[in-house]
């Protein structure tokens, strides 16, 4: 019969860090930190299966948190049935992670968005108003002209965007503009109420 | 210039007189500051339905070259017999509808084009033309079940200096959304009151 898994070290701090080093791994995209940087740090003594044993476990429950982005609720019904099955976890370990889920929940989240945005994004924008006294036409004298200058990328990469927009154009934008308005307060209030809470 | 169109004309023999006439009418309008570009990819589609297979490239060029033909002549002041000489040797490689109609678009609008010289204070920025948004959640991908993300994409149209009209499109976040929504409301009550 095999013998049941060995708690783990005494106090949390190991085991908070080593759920902040499988984040880092899984979710940050950090390759820099290893199984053996972990263990080396965190659980020196340990036997090299148990120390993989606790690793897999803990990215395991991890992984299933996230994915979920659980809140409180789930969280507490989800580690709890974790600590009543066999060889789950213990309350002290579903304490620690609660915490840790807790703490870092908002970042795990938005790394995981930004690992599903994959189209060009406005990564900065700036305008000004130039104000046009020499042309040809008479009739286009002191003009004001808005200039936009926008940089769209995605990745490493980004193009500048520029364009200039005069003002009969505006009266139209703003029109469409204050028709983005109601119509986009309607769709956000749509997603607010899809929102989980 | 003839040596461009002469290897241009060979596509120009593909479009028919009507559209050829309109690609013209458009060039002079865009010159004329009356609508900011040519809308390449559109006319190039309808040219496709009617069974002519030509691509959007070639009509870009086409596009470009009577541009760059009507602007010198409008800057030089030249009547239309002035226009056809300026052609050279490439008249005798046009097909003769396409003589007829710029002969025929010079005689009624050449007059009116003033010499692109806004476009040249403005050379390396496009012009405006639209903007259209959508509201988007994403729920779920590969790495993460409940994502439940929402963004906003925003398309832009815009002309650049050479008038082809294009669109680029880009994401935002939504707190990214109102900014870049409160940036132009910003912009437009400027526009009002300089």
């Amino acid at each position: 019969m095999a013998a049941p898994e060995p708690p783990p070290p005494e106090g949390s701090r190991p085991l908070s860090a080593l759920l902040g080093g499988i984040a880092q791994a899984a979710f940050h995209g950090n390759a820099a930190v290893t199984d053996e940087l972990l263990r080396g740090q965190l659980y020196p003594e340990a036997p090299p299966e148990e120390f993989r044993a606790l690793r897999a476990k803990m990215g395991g429950l991890l992984q299933s948190i996230a994915s979920a982005d659980m809140d409180l609720n789930q969280l507490e019904a989800f580690l709890t049935a974790q600590t009543k099955k066999q060889g789950g976890i213990t309350s002290d370990q579903a304490a620690v992670i609660a915490k840790f889920w807790k703490n870092h929940r908002t970042s795990i989240h938005e790394s995981l968005i930004n690992q599903s945005r994959w189209d060009n994004v406005l990564k900065n924008m700036n305008w000004r108003v130039d104000l046009k006294s020499q042309l040809r036409h008479i009739d286009q004298i002191n003009t004001p002209v808005a200039i936009v200058e926008m940089e769209v990328g995605k990745n490493g990469q980004s193009a500048a965007l520029l364009c200039h927009l005069r003002k009969h154009q505006m009266k139209g934008s703003k029109k469409h503009l204050k028709n983005c308005g109601p119509t986009w307060n309607r769709s956000f209030s749509v997603w607010s109420s899809m929102r989980p809470r | 210039m003839g040596r461009d169109a002469g290897g241009a004309a060979n596509k120009i023999n593909l479009i028919p007189q009507d559209f050829f006439a309109e690609l013209c009418e458009q060039i002079i309008h865009h010159l004329n500051h009356k609508i900011p570009g040519v809308n390449t990819a559109e006319l190039c589609q309808r040219i496709q339905t009617s069974g002519i297979e030509i691509n959007i490239g070639d009509l870009a060029k086409i596009a470009n070259i009577l541009s760059f033909l009507f602007s010198t002549a409008a800057r030089n002041n030249l009547s239309t017999e002035e226009l056809v000489t300026t052609l050279g040797s490439a008249v005798s490689t046009l097909p003769k509808h396409a003589l007829q109609v710029i002969r025929h678009v010079w005689n009624e609008q050449g007059k009116s084009i003033t010499a692109a010289e806004d476009a040249r204070n403005v050379a390396t920025v496009g012009q405006f033309v639209d903007m259209k948004w959508k509201l988007g959640v994403a729920m779920s991908s590969d790495t993460c079940r409940s994502l439940k993300y929402p963004y906003v994409t925003v398309t832009l149209t815009v002309a650049d200096p050479s008038g082809q009209i294009t669109d680029k499109s880009f994401e935002m976040t939504i707190p990214q959304f109102k900014n870049f929504f409160r940036q132009f409301k910003e912009m437009a009550s400027v526009l009002e009151t300089v």
